[in-house]
């Protein structure tokens, strides 16, 4: 598999502090894979966005992306490669109504006005979103603002998705639809999609998942590996899943299968036990 | 909380509306200028009708005017007792100490009286049909002369659209921050006015972080997005100046040289 980020070696210590967020960390990102990341508070997830998109400086080491090393020169070609989604859908919005938000990324790009308009449109249409396109950002529930901000970051048309926390302030229903959204599009715009969470659901959608801690990556494998060690995944600052709590509660009365099940898996097991006896 | 926003916007389509943003903000500004020609009651009863005309023609209810009126209400009431009584007159038809009330003082009240009425309407016409992002768009462009000696026109109009647009939110945080220490035990409208004052301490340093904090995010999310440094950047929202806002600049030229006439009859 080809890489598309490829990080080496690299520290990071943010300035008030004396231990390192980011320690000697290296890891290669697959281009179109869904890579979630996840870690406890302070492991060190949101640095290492930061640090991809150039957003803080690495002390050591090197990162590539899409052929071309983070630094000073190449930094705004970078940014136009990456779009990140953050936490607080308020506190990303720049623009005054839905359409203006969506716009600024091309603004700053400096796209002709006409094309511009074509481009929000067709963002907007991409998230769903097209019937609110002049509507204030305070009138929009905390989904559809997430929605709105994709939208921003499609319209310039990236390669790699960068979710910072951004479904950790939703609704169930609200998460539902960004994961879902996201999903859709990975899989028709041919995205690489990497995910800072702490949601279960979320990382059961990706392919991989990088746990960070204290800045080093601990694991890397896939989600049924990695829910493989059930009870201790909260020291991953994770959730255990549900289905693997109810397994771990079962398992003295009944003869389950070793290793992660998920729902359906578990409730089919459950079946077959009940029909031999 | 919310009635404290400046400028309130009222949604609503009218040929008021449909003007150029720039037009109306200089025609504003304009009006209140030459509010100041008027002497004589037939200049400032011309100046009240044209003013009633726009706010007709705008097809927004009057009752939203008159309420702009009531914020300034200590300011007029002031002003117009000062000019009834003590406005010096040869024959007075009372007086008492330094009181004088006369014809001449009514005279003047009134037309100050007239003048605050025709500024408050005219400028509370502007705000009602213009959206704030639509003020400082004509802002900047009225400003962009003033790049000629390297005034960051651009980046100061972004300030001004990201503070209106931020201006909802921190309402939304002081009122979560004033929950927060009621559930705490804290009673925002009991005591003296200094009582009350201190009160508000507690408010502003916890809503002087979470500014911080939220600048910071938005600052990162603008970089992320590419944001550099205002130069290069191409515009979403135009603003396009058509016929009707040259018809409203001759208009206004009419109503001077009218106003001018009446002024000297």
């Amino acid at each position: 598999m080809e890489n598309i980020i490829s990080i080496k070696d690299v520290t990071y210590t943010y300035p008030e502090s004396k231990k390192p967020a980011i320690n000697r960390l290296s890891l290669d990102i697959y281009r179109n894979e869904w890579l979630s990341i996840v870690g406890k508070n302070g492991s060190g997830k949101s640095t290492l966005a930061k640090l991809i998109d150039g957003l803080i400086e690495s002390e050591t080491g090197t990162i590539i992306v899409d052929g071309q090393e983070v630094n000073e020169k190449n930094i705004w070609e970078i940014r136009s490669k990456i779009g990140i989604v953050f936490q607080n859908p308020d506190h990303q919005f720049v623009g005054a109504t839905v359409e203006d938000d969506v716009a600024f990324g091309l603004e700053n790009q400096g796209i002709p006005r006409d094309e511009m308009v074509k481009e929000v449109d067709a963002a907007l249409k991409m998230v769903d979103m097209q019937d609110y396109k002049t509507r204030d950002p305070q009138s929009l529930s905390g989904g559809q603002k997430q929605r709105v901000a994709i939208a921003g970051v499609l319209a310039t048309k990236p390669s790699i998705i960068i979710m910072d926390e951004s479904t950790s302030m939703l609704d169930p229903n609200g998460r539902k639809t960004v994961l879902d959204l996201v999903k859709q599009l990975r899989e028709e715009q041919n995205m690489t999609i990497i995910s800072i969470t702490h949601d279960i659901e979320e990382t059961e959608l990706s392919e991989r998942i990088v746990v960070l801690r204290d800045g080093e990556v601990v694991q890397k494998a896939d989600p049924k590996a990695i829910y493989d060690i059930g009870r201790k995944l909260t020291n991953y600052g994770l959730e255990e899943p549900f289905s693997s709590q109810v397994a771990y509660l079962l398992k003295d009365e009944l003869k389950l299968p070793e290793g992660y099940l998920n729902e359906e898996e578990l409730i089919e097991n459950i079946w077959k036990l009940s029909s031999k006896m | 909380m919310n009635k404290l926003i400046l400028g309130r916007y009222l949604p609503g389509d009218s040929i008021i509306y449909r003007l150029d943003p720039r037009g109306k903000f200089l025609i504003t500004f304009y009006f209140i200028g030459i509010v100041f020609l008027a002497n004589n009651v037939a200049s400032y009863g011309f100046l009240l009708l044209f003013v009633l005309f726009a706010v007709y023609i705008s097809k927004i209810n009057l009752g939203f005017f008159i309420k702009g009126l009531r914020p300034m209400l200590w300011l007029i009431l002031f002003t117009v007792l000062l000019q009834l009584f003590f406005t010096p007159s040869e024959n007075p038809l009372w007086h008492w100490g330094i009181f004088t009330l006369s014809t001449d003082g009514m005279r003047i009240a009134a037309y100050i009286f007239i003048r605050f009425v025709l500024i408050i309407f005219i400028s509370t016409l502007l705000t009602l049909t213009t959206t704030p992002i639509e003020i400082s768009d004509s802002i900047e462009s009225i400003l962009k002369p003033l790049k000629v000696i390297k005034f960051p026109v651009t980046q100061v109009a972004l300030m001004l659209s990201i503070a209106l647009r931020f201006v909802p939110l921190l309402i939304d945080e002081t009122t979560k921050i004033m929950d927060a220490q009621r559930a705490r035990g804290v009673d925002f409208g009991e005591g003296g006015i200094m009582q009350r004052i201190k009160s508000f301490v507690p408010i502003l340093i916890p809503l002087f972080v979470s500014s911080f904090s939220i600048a910071y995010d938005l600052a990162i999310a603008m970089e992320s997005r590419g944001y550099k440094d205002g130069e290069g950047r191409s515009k979403y929202r135009v603003l396009s100046w058509s016929k009707r806002d040259y018809m409203a600049l001759v208009v206004m030229l009419l109503i001077t040289i009218i106003l001018l006439f009446i002024r000297s009859y």
